[in-house]
């Protein structure tokens, strides 16, 4: 049981600052996920925690406690690596007994801890063995048991699934999910880059961007609510089509915007904020496009460039004039459609994403109707 | 080598080389006890050994410091140790004859141990920093996070790991300073005489004991053959000692 409390917390190499003030609470037995592109600082934030960098400004508080200059050992914190990080020459048993035969734990003690340890992560056969004599998978489970044997406050997973192939990697997340689940009250931090990863584990994401937190929220309200742009983009799989496009007309509650390459479409949006002429970016989803019926304002019109059918969707990748990057649907089952062919498409209008021309998100209607 | 050192001296001296002769232990026995290489076997020994476990002792502390922390002036230090090596021996003869004659050094094992440690401790820090570096700094990270020091982490995570730099760094320790003859004979008379410099000094005079000289240089070459092989064993355990992943 524990919660944390990061406050401005800045972290420089030399003159080149990394992380700059980064705020953020986790509750007591959540797990959160940090998400990011690579160099976001996800990693580097993780390894503050942990005590491994030692924070340059701000206070970092566990359970309270000021911790920033208390070493990794002393924090309560375990800590799993991406690369496992076994000591080669000790067997899974030393492995795991190795941190509490420093604490100076009784024999029995530690046994017992290990013993337990190992029939979570069904590791008892290998318990003898040398990691050399392991599988990938088995090595991330020998990493995690050995954290477990700590009985750590908190839990911090550095990309623990990155050097599994993919298989493995889907059952391993399934066993840190389950091990979540035996340990409610612990903490658990989570960093990856794998937005699936995040999207199924965590109970909050954190979205990390060049060394600011871009979002903080659960996985649905990231999907359904990005704050800007970048999450727009980076939360869902393919990622959101973006449309540049101006205001046509505001009205409350209401956006008409034209889209540049031809298309039309009204937005519901909470309050006013934008008038005629503005620029505005339009964000829609590729599993939200459909193809337009009769009588209905496509929002796209296009020639299709690549079909790419995976049996329970098919995937349309559309050349769009005036637009660089093909604009990219999701339809749901098979389509016999072939290249070259034109199309139109549409979306629900409570499905669209409206972005002014920083990039922040327009708060839509849906949004402020749930909030009431 | 060997086969003259099983034979007479008038054998010895019978060209073409005579293969077919009756051998005898005689040039081993009066080599032994008569002229005290047994003697000087042991200086070696004594000498080859301190020397080796003197450099490994301070090496490779210095080495992890050298591998793991960043201090100023890490770069100049860890040249600096292999300058030491750049200076000719020969050079370094007669100052350091002055110098032990001054101190009344001479003719004593620890003249030669601290003498041939500035030659080892650069050989000893140099390789095994390489090694140290070579492992992930993952596991030490790990280690800190379970609370080890940094002492631990040296004693019981790196050095098991670092074994094979450890054991080729030794074998080198241990072989120059048992083959080293220049320093040996230079500042040595009788108590400290190491083996080398004893074959050496059966040249001295008007005939050459050929069957003495290999008599006693089979023997110098044992102890170097039996380390190395309780060295080598070590670096083939370590080599097959497996990656992180």
């Amino acid at each position: 049981m524990a919660d944390l409390k990061l406050t401005k917390i800045v972290k420089s190499y030399g003159d080149v600052e990394v992380l700059h003030g980064i705020d953020l609470e986790i509750e007591s037995g959540e797990f959160v996920v940090f998400v990011g592109p690579s160099g976001c600082g996800k990693s580097t934030l993780l390894r503050t925690i942990a005590g491994l960098e030692r924070i340059t400004a701000g206070t970092m508080e566990i359970d309270g406690r000021v911790v920033n200059n208390i070493p990794p050992s002393e924090r309560g914190i375990a800590m799993v690596f991406q690369t496992y990080a076994l000591y080669p020459h000790m067997t899974v048993y030393d492995n795991m007994a190795f941190g509490m035969r420093l604490a100076k734990k009784s024999k029995q003690e530690i046994e017992d801890r290990v013993r337990n340890a190992a029939d979570i992560l069904q590791l008892g056969p290998y318990l003898d063995r040398l990691p050399k004599a392991l599988s990938g998978g088995q090595r991330q489970r020998v990493a995690i048991g050995r954290a477990i044997c700590r009985d750590p406050k908190v839990f911090l997973f550095d990309e623990p699934l990155s050097n599994l192939d993919a298989a493995l990697r889907v059952a391993t997340r399934i066993e840190i999910a389950k091990l979540n689940e035996t340990m409610p009250d612990t903490t658990m931090i989570y960093v990856t880059h794998d937005q699936v990863e995040a999207m199924t584990l965590a109970d909050r994401i954190v979205v990390l961007r060049g060394g600011y937190v871009e979002q903080v929220g659960a996985p649905m309200d990231l999907y359904h609510k990005p704050a800007n742009l970048f999450v727009a983009q980076f939360i869902g799989s393919p990622a959101m089509n973006i449309l540049d496009g101006s205001v046509a007309s505001a009205s409350s509650g209401k956006i008409a915007v034209d889209v540049e390459s031809g298309g039309k479409a009204t937005v519901p949006i909470a309050g006013a904020g934008a008038k005629a002429g503005d620029a505005v970016k339009l964000g829609v989803r590729p599993e939200d496009l459909r193809i337009a019926g009769k009588g209905e304002t496509p929002i796209v019109n296009g020639t299709i460039d690549i079909v790419e059918a995976l049996g329970e969707v098919t995937l349309l990748y559309v050349q769009v004039e005036g637009h660089e990057e093909a604009v990219l649907a999701k339809l749901p089952g098979y389509h016999q459609v072939e290249r070259g062919t034109a199309i139109s498409l549409t979306a629900d209008a409570e499905q669209l994403h409206l972005f002014d021309s920083d990039g922040q998100s327009m708060a839509r209607k849906a949004e402020a109707k749930e909030a009431a | 080598m060997v086969t003259t050192s099983l034979k007479t001296q008038v054998v010895a001296l019978e060209a073409p080389p005579v293969w077919l002769f009756e051998p005898t232990l005689d040039n081993y026995r009066e080599a032994l006890f008569e002229d005290g290489v047994l003697q000087t076997l042991i200086n070696s020994l004594i000498i080859a050994i301190s020397t080796t476990a003197l450099a490994l002792v301070l090496g490779i502390p210095a080495a992890f410091a050298l591998a793991r922390f960043e201090f100023r002036g890490k770069k100049d230090l860890w040249f600096w140790f292999i300058t030491n090596r750049m200076i000719s021996p020969i050079v370094l003869a007669l100052p350091f004859f002055l110098i032990a004659r001054n101190l009344n050094l001479l003719d004593r094992h620890i003249t030669l141990i601290l003498i041939y440690l500035t030659f080892n401790l650069p050989i000893v820090i140099w390789i095994v920093t390489d090694q140290f570096r070579g492992i992930p700094i993952e596991l030490d990270e790990a280690a800190r996070m379970e609370g080890a020091s940094q002492f631990t982490i040296m004693s019981k995570i790196c050095l098991p790991l670092a074994m094979p730099g450890v054991a080729v760094s030794a074998i080198f320790s241990f072989i120059f300073s048992w083959n080293e003859l220049m320093f040996g004979l230079v500042l040595t008379r009788t108590d400290a005489k190491t083996a080398p410099a004893m074959a050496v000094s059966f040249m001295e005079g008007y005939n050459l004991p050929y069957g003495k000289i290999m008599a006693t240089s089979t023997l110098i070459v044992i102890p170097v053959l039996i380390f190395a092989l309780i060295a080598s064993k070590q670096l083939v355990r370590g080599l097959t000692m497996g990656a992180v992943k």
